[in-house]
């Protein structure tokens, strides 16, 4: 195989033609959950480079005030792009793959439940993804409207440009893909799993998975009829959100954040999934509260549905119904407080080891909470309207998108890493990559708490030289500045690892859940023999007889 | 009129609430018998909720003043009396009854869960259309069967997840989704009244001031019947929905404190 | 053996949720209409309606079509599917007619809020139902190559609980839009 990495075995049958191409033909035809997961890793990244540098050519226009590296109407197109980019081709499809590979492992599965169904996912991404870009080649250029797309301005006449139609098309074909990938995630979750593995011993990533999936099937036809009804509107001349004919632009916004507040719990929970994997190994411990954990994921994902006007404090819907929803989004705070506690309570008298992914799971607990800290703030109607659509609110969803989501990305890259390629990431690059993470970070974001409380709004291309915007900006620019380079640090990282990094065993790191049962990386079928599952860590079972984790369990042959 | 004095005086002890709720306790007496237990806690406790909900000035203020007063008094009819009704009864009394024909085969049908959800939750919706609701405020014996509904079909809502015959119960993940769904359907209700302008229920729109609460209302606490409407179309939305999180809540604590029969079964969970 | 027929009740799960945004949306904007065609001014809800039984009937054939199938019949499988093709087909000829009478009299989904959300609704409807109809025909098409010998066919079963929740959309569409505008 002419691929460097030494993953799936080829085809032991020879397939009809294109025999010198068989590698890349295994690839794009393939239905095999690991291949499809490893497709889903690889397009992240590479949209995460381009919705980076989207955000670079941003940060330098922003360096200093009323400067014009670039021009309003490119910068409109660029926060437009960077905001879908991210949410719709990085965090998604990355929580997504790494579920497609590691779930049916974990549950000692052979693969999804509808394995074409699952390609027919990831290639739909990119379909989508190719879609939108290409809007960047065409005359009026991508879309430009903010990744909420709020009407009347994304409508004729406000927006003759086609980029918003294409943005639509493309999240469309996206919104299909997620909802075939959490329609595929519930059946093979409940019904695949491995004898002995009742739906309480799952680990908690695949639960995180499960109650995720269900949002996104739940939540993405709300986007997916806002999308429909804009380009009713834009191609139809109908009037859904078109004031001027009758439409209603509100409507536009409850329906978009009906689905764009859960879609920021879809985009967090899969990462607790990860986190909660990656503390207990790394601390020696089993997690703490396992069913807390379990339960509060329910809660979130219960409450996320109904919350959504916290992002229309400012449009005006009235007291009473600005007070509910406020006390219903603190609310949100105690389940995922709970969450915090549990990790927290894991590491405590843990015998914890800080290799990189703990690296980044510890920081995640703390930039997620100060992230956490900023919304339970926002979720206050007064201070909301102080600094609504100001850079406190960029600087609050940076921290829980980037400091959370990311994060636990990466946390999880380096932890499974070994089980996808059979080889161990640097160490050293690891530790290099994350020290530049936390600090260009927290560089670049924590500033604009302050920017925004002074008044900065965002999605604005330039600014005047109040008194120090300019040299917090600059700050700001650097700390991103930095970050690109701790992505270099990382590319290079799995590049460098994959062509000579150490080879691993099963189980480098020692823990219990059953994807470390396989080899690294798993064969085709995954398992040979799958481990029996007695309790919630099925190889701690089988290395500690004398210990399981349930002693009164029953015994299933 | 104080809100104190209204504490006082805006008590109506009507006869066939008084009525219904003996023959609630009576037929307790007889089928469980008299004995301080938890089930008989659980189920005078909703009794006195029911008594309060209707007795009380909140069933004063609801009939002739607040819709938002109604909907409290709603959704402690619909979903807290019943529930802790339920809750009260022991499994040895539920047996016997179930045995008795007809009851066993109404309850069969009743029992299962998609009926129970669609007769808890189009009891929410039908008693809400517009029309109905205001009929049932003018028209007393409407009015009496209207509440009486609740309780029942509220206790049938609540069958599938808290029936006192454990083993019967939905495993507590579909439980989950009975109850999320169920919530939904509240919202979207929810969300109807309270983003539908003002006026949806004339009866509120220009009350009857026969205990001259309106200027306290209106002028004071400044509740226009459009801030009214919404407060009760939010309250039956995030109280309401609050409450079918809770049960989830509780369903999947007792799901986790149970032991685990760890059986994953090739089609679907049973443990 | 993937597990079919959880995944097409998730999946008409999912899809009620669309189709309950294009009902809110109509809902929001009825009797928002200042000038121009209304449901009440422009609608038939009796033709419709007996259209709308063609459609109601289809899923009994098609229960009927999964009872055949049950019992091994397999002439009657074919013939059950042909029917309900055919009564879908008939339904979807009275959604066109129907829409063409309006169109004629300039009622277009631009016209206004109403011609909007109407034509939305309905279309989206009419789309289902003719992907559904795509499916029948398929599965009539195999059936009269030799498949579907019976007694259990997970095809059949799938395409047959698609076909009810496509009907049932419709009991609601037709509540919404013609029961309220012309008997409530």
């Amino acid at each position: 195989m002419s691929s460097r990495l030494p993953l799936v075995p080829e085809n032991t049958e020879p397939l009809p033609s294109l025999k010198e191409n068989q590698g890349m033909l295994t690839w794009v035809a393939s239905v095999d959950h690991k291949q499809i997961g490893l497709m889903y890793l690889i397009i992240t990244m590479v949209f995460f480079v381009v919705g980076g540098l989207e955000a670079l050519l941003m940060r330098i226009q922003l360096a200093q005030p009323e400067m014009s590296f670039i021009s309003p109407e490119v910068y409109n197109q660029l926060f437009t792009m960077h905001g879908t980019t991210m949410i719709f081709f990085v965090v998604m499809p990355f929580l997504i793959g790494v579920g497609v590979y590691m779930v049916p492992l974990m549950i000692g599965a052979r693969d999804m439940a509808f394995p074409r169904l699952n390609a027919l996912s990831f290639w739909l991404i990119v379909f989508g993804g190719i879609l939108i870009y290409y809007s960047f080649l065409t005359q009026s250029g991508a879309p430009d409207m903010g990744w909420f797309a709020y009407s009347p301005l994304s409508e004729k006449p406000f927006s003759l440009n086609k980029g918003p139609t294409y943005w639509a098309l493309g999240l469309l074909a996206t919104g299909i893909s997620s909802v075939a990938s959490g329609l595929n995630n519930i059946v093979t979750i409940l019904t695949m799993r491995t004898p002995g593995m009742s739906m309480r011993r799952i680990p908690l990533f695949v639960w995180m998975i499960l109650v995720t999936s269900f949002l996104l099937i739940f939540v993405i036809p709300i986007i997916a009829s806002a999308f429909a009804m804009m380009l009713l509107d834009r191609l139809l001349g109908a009037a859904f959100f078109t004031p001027a004919h009758g439409g209603s632009a509100i409507l536009w916004q409850h329906f978009f954040w009906g689905f764009g507040h859960p879609e920021v719990y879809i985009l967090i929970l899969p990462a607790f999934g990860i986190i909660s994997e990656v503390i207990p190994v790394f601390s020696r411990k089993p997690i703490f509260g396992y069913e807390f954990v379990a339960g509060s994921t329910v809660a979130i994902g219960l409450l996320s549905v109904g919350v959504w006007a916290h992002h229309m404090f400012a449009v005006g819907l009235g007291d009473v119904a600005n007070l509910y929803f406020s006390f219903a989004s603190m609310l949100i705070a105690i389940p995922t407080g709970v969450k915090v506690l549990n990790w927290v309570a894991t590491m405590w008298g843990g015998k914890i080891i800080f290799a990189t992914p703990m690296l980044f799971a510890t920081a995640f607990i703390i930039e997620f909470v100060m992230g956490g800290l900023t919304g339970v703030a926002i979720a206050s109607v007064p201070i909301d309207w102080v600094v609504t659509d100001s850079y406190f609110i960029v600087a609050h969803f940076h921290y829980v998108l980037y400091g959370g989501s990311m994060f636990a990305i990466f946390a999880g890259v380096y932890y499974w890493f070994p089980k996808f390629t059979g080889r161990m990431m640097s160490e050293t690059l690891g530790k290099w990559h994350f020290w530049l993470t936390v600090i260009g970070f927290n560089m670049t974001f924590f500033v604009q708490h302050f920017l925004g409380v002074m008044g900065m709004p965002r999605r604005t291309y330039t600014y005047h030289d109040f008194p120090y915007w300019g040299s917090m900006n600059l700050i700001s620019t650097i700390g991103a500045i930095v970050l690109a380079a701790s992505v270099l640090v990382f590319i290079w990282n799995v590049q460098v690892s994959l062509r000579r990094g150490k080879k691993a065993s099963n189980n480098p790191w020692h823990a219990w859940t059953l994807e470390w049962a396989a080899s690294s990386p798993p064969a085709v079928h995954n398992f040979d023999l799958v481990p029996p599952v007695r309790g919630r860590r099925p190889l701690w079972d089988l290395a500690h007889p004398e210990q399981p984790d349930e002693p009164n369990a029953k015994v299933i042959d | 009129m104080e809100i104190l004095q209204l504490f006082n005086t805006g008590w109506s002890f009507e006869p066939w609430v008084l009525v219904f709720a003996s023959i609630l306790l009576g037929a307790y007496m007889l089928g469980v018998g008299v004995e301080l237990n938890r089930y008989s806690i659980l189920y005078v406790l909703g009794v006195l909720v029911m008594l309060f909900a209707l007795l009380s000035p909140l069933d004063f203020l609801g009939r002739h003043y607040l819709f938002s007063a109604h909907m409290v008094q709603h959704i402690l009819l619909l979903l807290i009396t019943p529930l802790l009704l339920l809750l009260g009864i022991p499994k040895a009394t539920a047996e016997k009854l179930l045995k008795i024909e007809p009851i066993g085969r109404i309850m069969r049908v009743l029992g299962y869960p998609a009926v129970a959800w669609f007769l808890g939750v189009g009891a929410m919706w039908v008693w809400h259309l517009p029309s109905i609701h205001d009929m049932a405020l003018n028209n007393n014996s409407l009015y009496i069967i209207q509440l009486i509904s609740f309780v029942l079909i509220g206790m049938i809502f609540w069958w599938p997840v808290f029936t006192p015959l454990k083993s019967k119960r939905l495993n507590p993940l579909t439980g989950t989704l009975y109850l999320a769904s169920a919530c939904l359907g509240c919202t979207v209700l929810g969300m109807l009244i309270t983003f539908a302008g003002a006026g949806l229920y004339t009866a509120y729109l220009n009350p009857a001031d026969t205990a001259g609460l309106l200027p306290l209302i209106r002028n004071d606490l400044c509740i226009t019947p459009g801030v009214d409407q919404q407060i009760g179309g939010l309250t039956m939305w995030v109280p309401g929905c609050l409450i079918y999180l809770s049960a989830s809540m509780i369903t999947l604590a007792q799901w986790y404190g149970a032991p685990d029969e760890g059986v994953s079964a090739a089609g679907h969970e049973v443990a | 053996m993937a597990d079919n027929k959880m995944l097409i009740k998730f999946f008409i799960a999912s899809e009620s949720i669309f189709f309950l945004m294009l009902i809110l949306a109509y809902v929001n904007f009825k009797g928002s209409v200042v000038d121009g065609p209304t449901a009440e001014s422009s609608l038939n809800p009796y033709v419709t309606g007996i259209f709308s039984l063609f459609l109601l009937a289809s899923s009994f054939t098609v229960w009927l079509a999964g009872r055949s199938l049950r019992a091994k019949n397999h002439t009657w499988l074919k013939v059950w599917l042909l029917v309900t093709i055919v009564l879908g087909v008939i339904f979807i000829y009275g959604q066109g007619r129907e829409w063409a009478g309006l169109i004629e009299q300039d009622i277009t989904i631009s016209r206004n809020v109403f011609g909007t959300t109407f034509f939305t609704l309905t279309g989206f409807h009419g789309l289902h139902v003719c992907v559904g109809l795509i499916m029948l025909s398929i599965l009539l098409g195999l059936a009269l190559f030799g498949d579907f010998k019976g007694p259990r066919s997970d095809g059949v079963e799938v395409i047959s609980i698609y076909w009810h929740f496509v009907d049932g959309v419709w009991i609601v569409v037709y509540s919404v839009i013609y029961v309220w505008a012309f008997f409530l």
